[in-house]
């Protein structure tokens, strides 16, 4: 991904019009194809009553029917091209936003700044939502410039068949909006209590698909049911409740077209009367006035205006997170030496998470993290591995800066594993294999390193099994973790408590077989696990963010402060 | 399983608020008016008024097209207000089956509803809301619509109809013809909508994870993929609706030329009045031509975002047919397993293979063995929660899985991992399989298993417990789901890591409580503690399981001598 400055992502008004100009052919198609239909449209009428007048005159040669007919035909064929231009100008704009994004997301490098924003469901409504309304910027604008094409037009339409007939219109649409807006501010609890009683409703149907070996335990499916269904009365009469006040709206804003064609239907009588218009023009008045009376329909559309752009405004807003400045060295041969100097990481609020720690992870070695919980102990693991960028001091993997070395040298030196994988890649082989080349041996052979082959072969297709159908236990998703961490044979292992749910035999067993398949490699492992400090050739003891102590777990134990984060980490 | 497809299930739901329909159908009428006589109003008001020199004749026509306007507002009024009565009865139903589906779920499939599939199975319930409403309010006004300005075409100028019939059914077939296809295409945007926002929900929620495992570039590729794909599927489906648009008011703007090109001749023939004429153009123009158009755009869309939302929701509402229970009483509790097997899928590796097991009612087992070696599936078999792939679990001489619910529910009790905790009180949580408990039975429950903390608070029995339990910690959810079980009549309990989340003095106190209950235990360990305190212990290692004391596994199994020294290093060291 090419870098990107700040600089030069502008406002939101700005990202609106890159989306605008990115396909300008199928602008210029949607607005041209938009702008035949309307004026076509407009031509309609006129056309109409001329035909209708040479019928009623007893004009035998038709001659305005192939005009009317060319008409019809590009009304409705220009509405098809517009249709379908409009369909590709939306989808390649709201396309090219999400991809845009999402590219800034996987690349910004510190997730700190995108947890900043919200949590990830935010982020997803912003990738899906948003862009959606965002992308659909342009098709939005055309139809606003093309209902204002009609509606003004028509009006002008009236005004040219007979001044009048556009003074009563004029005159007769604000009193109608009149009548129909007085009752349109009937506001109404009921939309609050239906909303409310739905989210209680959903809420006891999570409660109890949660609990549902529970029920399907108990055979009570249907007592349970009924238990999930009591808000049901009570929301069908906010339903019934929404329906009669939205039922006051309608029935006003249903007269509203009525009554202005009828004052116009009577000035263009009138004109009849006169001589002023014809019978084929009252028909045509009839026709602009509907027209005319769009205007008030595409009131609205000013508001997803304002949507796209408060949109948009939300895509900005993760595109301003800085991408991380990424080096160009690649990372000289070694054995995994880390160097923590002076390290300072700050939290989403500002607040030291990690301050000035001083460490060396040697080559080779195993490092046990310990600490009681929130002392910083996934924040050390994810700074010394080069996932977070330390906001002052430096880490330095093999003697080179981490900001230096290339990120693609950076990622296959460092294998990470979680308590609780986030796993990716489709499939149980390809959650192992992500983001490395490796083959189904490769993976294979990791998944037996990290104990888990066994557990995959059990799984309904095996390492094909897409993961949103594999069953996994907690402690399976941590080995498969496990071997994604393993699968890139990397020299430094970052372990943040990566096994935490497996019991005491996998566990031992999983230890061994890393020490055989990758020997000489080093290890950071965060735990609240005894034995796992007590093999470690160093614990480095946390506490509020700072390191308390470092040394051998058998001479820290003497501390009773140490040994009470055991005690405390015990449940 | 039997498909209790939601299609079906809505239409007799619809068939069920039949008088609520009716009454619709009648307000309906009222509404069409409008649209009934204004081309024959317009036509009288020519004809005998403004083009024969009687101004007032004509304005006074066009008064009467006035009130019929008022009465079709009137009309919509009340179809509005109608509504309800159709719309919500329809989603009670919709509800009742959904929610019915998910508790029924099938857990053999190893699908579980998650917070995110309960919040789109309530989108889809509101869609279906809306749509149906959508369709009672447009769609129904677009044929009364079309019904009605045809017949005041029909009555005002005849002969004019058969230029107008043909074309108009044209498009109507036509719009019929295209609307399976636009169903696929629009069932393919909803998919590729749904696999869209997985890709980027995993982007989102693994961000972490594609950083530390330099994904970026497979992350990028994947959501420019699923995006892909969603772009497309939304132009395939926006030329699909232009088709359909350009066929349909094509089927509203052709009678119009027709009826011009012929008028002509007929005025000139002296068939119809210069009146007629207009009238007929008002009927085509305010009446057919945009109900027709509106079809095309709104009402065809619908239908089908209902068609599709609906065939989504039949996926959840799947009831399992009722089985054929088996009537035998089971004689006694005495537990016999016979070459059970048991995998997740049929090309799996099982996870339980021909095991045979004898527990004599009253003994108290423990499970140990790995993580993921199949303990929680063995649980699930022996309370016939699972249907085993080969083998019987009997209890009692009856195989567990045909053992009717009530029955079943009597004699077995399982306490999963995850602790189902509604909302209400207390009370009516710890009576959720002992009914008819009194407040002193259910108190002696939670106090022997280590709950009475629960009970201290200024509200006793009456605390009210919120949504998901939130009030209570996961060890707290544990404690009523152990005291409810302790409550109930169940002659055989089975404890499916159901401490996992207690201190082990709480853990081994609520394992004592059962033990001294009577009846049969069996305890999925998470602790080895638990074997030590049990009478047998059963050991999965992924061979032959192995029953057997304490003190005989020790010497009998490796496996479970080298797990019990790996933890009591652990314990000792502490």
């Amino acid at each position: 991904m090419p870098e990107r400055e700040a600089g030069d992502i502008g406002n939101a008004t700005a990202l609106l019009r890159r989306v605008v100009l990115r396909t300008p052919g199928w602008l210029v198609s949607a607005t041209l194809s938009g702008v035949l239909a309307a004026v076509a449209g407009l031509w309609l009428p006129d056309a109409m009553a001329r035909a209708v007048d040479g019928a009623l005159a007893g004009n035998l040669t038709g001659a305005g029917v192939p005009l009317l007919l060319g008409i019809v035909v590009t009304i409705a064929g220009a509405d098809a091209a517009n249709e379908i231009a409009t369909a590709v100008l939306t989808s390649t704009g709201t396309a090219w936003l999400r991809k845009m994004v999402a590219d800034h997301v996987a690349n910004c490098g510190d997730q700190r700044g995108v947890r900043a924003l919200g949590d990830p469901g935010d982020l997803v409504s912003r990738l899906t939502g948003d862009a959606a309304q965002a992308g659909g910027v342009a098709a939005t604008a055309i139809q606003l410039v093309l209902g204002a094409i009609t509606s003004i037009g028509a009006i002008l339409a009236l005004a040219l068949l007979d001044p009048w007939l556009a003074a009563v219109f004029a005159a007769s649409v604000p009193l109608a909006l009149l009548l129909a807006r007085t009752h349109m501010r009937t506001t109404s609890g009921h939309i609050a209590t239906y909303r409310e009683l739905a989210g209680e409703l959903s809420a006891r149907l999570l409660d109890a698909a949660l609990g549902i070996r529970t029920i399907a335990a108990t055979g009570t499916a249907e007592q349970e049911t009924a238990r999930v269904l009591r808000p049901l009365p009570a929301l069908g009469r906010a339903g019934h409740g929404m329906w009669r006040t939205q039922a006051v709206m309608i029935w006003r804003a249903a007269l509203l077209l009525p009554a202005v064609q009828l004052a116009v239907l009577v000035a263009a009588g009138l004109g009849v009367l006169d001589g002023r218009l014809t019978p084929g023009q009252l028909l045509a008045a009839l026709g602009y006035t509907g027209m005319g009376m769009t205007l008030i329909g595409y009131l609205p559309t000013l508001t997803t205006l304002a949507t796209a752009r408060a949109g948009a405004g939300r895509l900005v807003d993760v595109l301003r997170i800085p991408m991380r400045q990424s080096g160009d060295q690649p990372l000289p041969v070694g054995a995994g030496e880390l160097d923590l100097r002076d390290v300072t990481v700050l939290a989403g609020d500002g607040s030291p998470a990690l301050s000035d720690v001083d460490l060396i992870v040697p080559a080779g070695a195993e490092v046990a993290v310990v600490g009681r919980s929130g002392a910083g102990k996934s924040t050390l693991a994810a700074v010394a591995g080069g996932l977070v960028p330390p906001d002052r001091g430096d880490v330095l993997l093999d003697g080179v800066s981490m900001r230096q070395i290339k990120p693609d040298d950076l990622r296959a030196a460092i294998g990470f594993a979680f308590e609780r994988p986030a796993l990716l890649g489709g499939t149980v082989a390809g959650a192992i294999g992500y983001g490395s080349d490796a083959d189904i041996d490769a993976v294979t052979t990791a998944a037996r390193s990290a104990r888990v082959h066994d557990a995959v072969c059990r799984l309904p297709d095996g390492y094909r099994t897409p993961l949103a159908e594999a069953p996994l236990s907690g402690g399976e998703a941590q080995r498969l973790g496990l071997a994604r961490a393993f699968v890139r044979a990397p020299r430094v292992l970052v372990l943040d408590d990566a096994t935490g749910s497996l019991d005491a035999v996998t566990e031992a067993e999983v230890d061994s077989s890393v020490r055989t398949s990758l020997p000489g490699h080093t290890r950071l492992v965060v735990t609240h696990r005894l034995r796992t400090a007590e093999h470690a050739d160093l614990v480095v003891w946390l506490d509020n963010g700072r390191v308390r102590g470092t040394g051998r777990h058998v001479r820290l134990w003497r501390n009773p402060d140490y040994r009470a984060v055991f005690t405390q980490a015990a449940e | 399983m039997s498909a209790n497809s939601a299609w079906p299930g809505y239409l007799a739901s619809l068939r069920g608020t039949r008088k609520a329909l009716l009454a619709l159908a009648g307000w309906s009428l009222v509404e069409g008016g409008p649209a009934l006589v204004s081309g024959r109003l317009v036509a009288m008001a020519v004809d005998d008024g403004f083009g024969a020199g009687k101004p007032w004749t004509g304005v006074a026509w066009l008064g009467v097209f006035g009130a019929v306007a008022l009465l079709g507002a009137i009309g919509s009024r009340f179809v509005f207000a109608r509504l309800g009565d159709v719309v919500e009865p329809v989603r009670d139903a919709l509800v009742t089956a959904v929610v019915r589906g998910v508790l029924h779920g099938d857990l053999a499939t190893g699908h579980r509803a998650d917070a995110s599939s309960v919040a789109r199975i309530t989108r889809h319930v509101e869609v279906v809301r809306d749509v149906t409403a959508g369709l009672l309010v447009q769609g129904r006004s677009l044929v009364v619509t079309v019904v009605a300005a045809m017949i005041g075409l029909l009555d005002t100028a005849s002969p004019l109809a058969v230029l107008v019939l043909p074309p108009v059914v044209l498009a109507l077939a036509a719009f019929t013809l295209l609307l399976r296809s636009l169903a696929r295409r629009q069932r393919e945007l909803v998919l590729s909508d749904e696999r869209c926002g997985a890709v980027v929900g995993s982007l989102a929620g693994g961000l972490r994870d594609v950083l530390a495992c330099g994904g970026q570039r497979s992350a990028s590729r994947d959501v420019a993929e699923a995006v892909d794909a969603q772009a497309a599927a939304s132009v395939r489906l926006g030329m699909a609706g232009a088709l359909r648009g350009l066929l349909v008011s094509l089927g509203g703007l052709v009678p119009l030329v027709l009826v011009l090109a012929a008028a002509p001749r007929l005025v000139a023939d002296g068939r119809i009045s210069a009146g007629a004429v207009l009238g007929a153009v008002v009927y085509l123009t305010t009446g057919v031509g945009p109900a027709l158009v509106a079809l095309g755009q709104t009402a065809g869309t619908a239908v089908l975002r209902l068609v599709v939302t609906l065939r989504r929701l039949a996926d959840v509402s799947l009831v399992p047919e009722p089985q054929v229970w088996q009537e035998n009483q089971p004689a006694g509790t005495d537990i016999l397993v016979r070459g059970l097997t048991f995998g997740w899928g049929v090309a799996a590796e099982p996870v339980v293979r021909d095991l045979d097991l004898r527990l004599p009612a009253g003994r108290h087992v423990a499970v140990v063995g790995a993580s993921g070696i199949g303990k929680s599936t063995l649980a699930g078999l022996l309370t016939g929660l699972l249907p085993p792939a080969a083998g019987v679990v009997l209890l009692g001489g009856v195989d567990v899985g045909q053992l009717r619910p009530e029955v079943r529910r009597e004699l077995v009790a399982l306490i999963p991992q995850e602790s189902y905790v509604f909302t209400g009180t207390l009370r009516e949580n710890l009576a959720l399989l002992a009914t008819n408990a009194t407040d002193a039975e259910l108190t002696l429950a939670a106090q022997r298993v280590g709950a009475g903390e629960l009970l201290a608070g200024p509200d006793g029995l009456d605390a009210k417990l919120g949504h998901g339990g939130v009030t209570l910690s996961s060890g707290e959810r544990q404690l009523v789901a152990l005291a409810r079980v302790y409550a109930s009549t169940a002659k055989v309990v089975v404890l499916d890591e159901a401490t996992a989340h207690l201190d082990p003095a709480t853990e081994a106190m609520a394992e004592q409580a059962f033990a001294e209950r009577g009846g049969t235990l069996v305890v999925i360990a998470h602790r080895l503690s638990s074997a030590i305190r049990a009478e047998l212990v059963l050991m999965m290692d992924g061979g032959r399981p192995v029953l057997g004391s304490h003190a005989e596994l020790l010497t009998g199994s490796p496996g479970y001598a080298e797990l019990m020294r790996a933890w009591t290093g652990q314990v000792s060291a502490a």
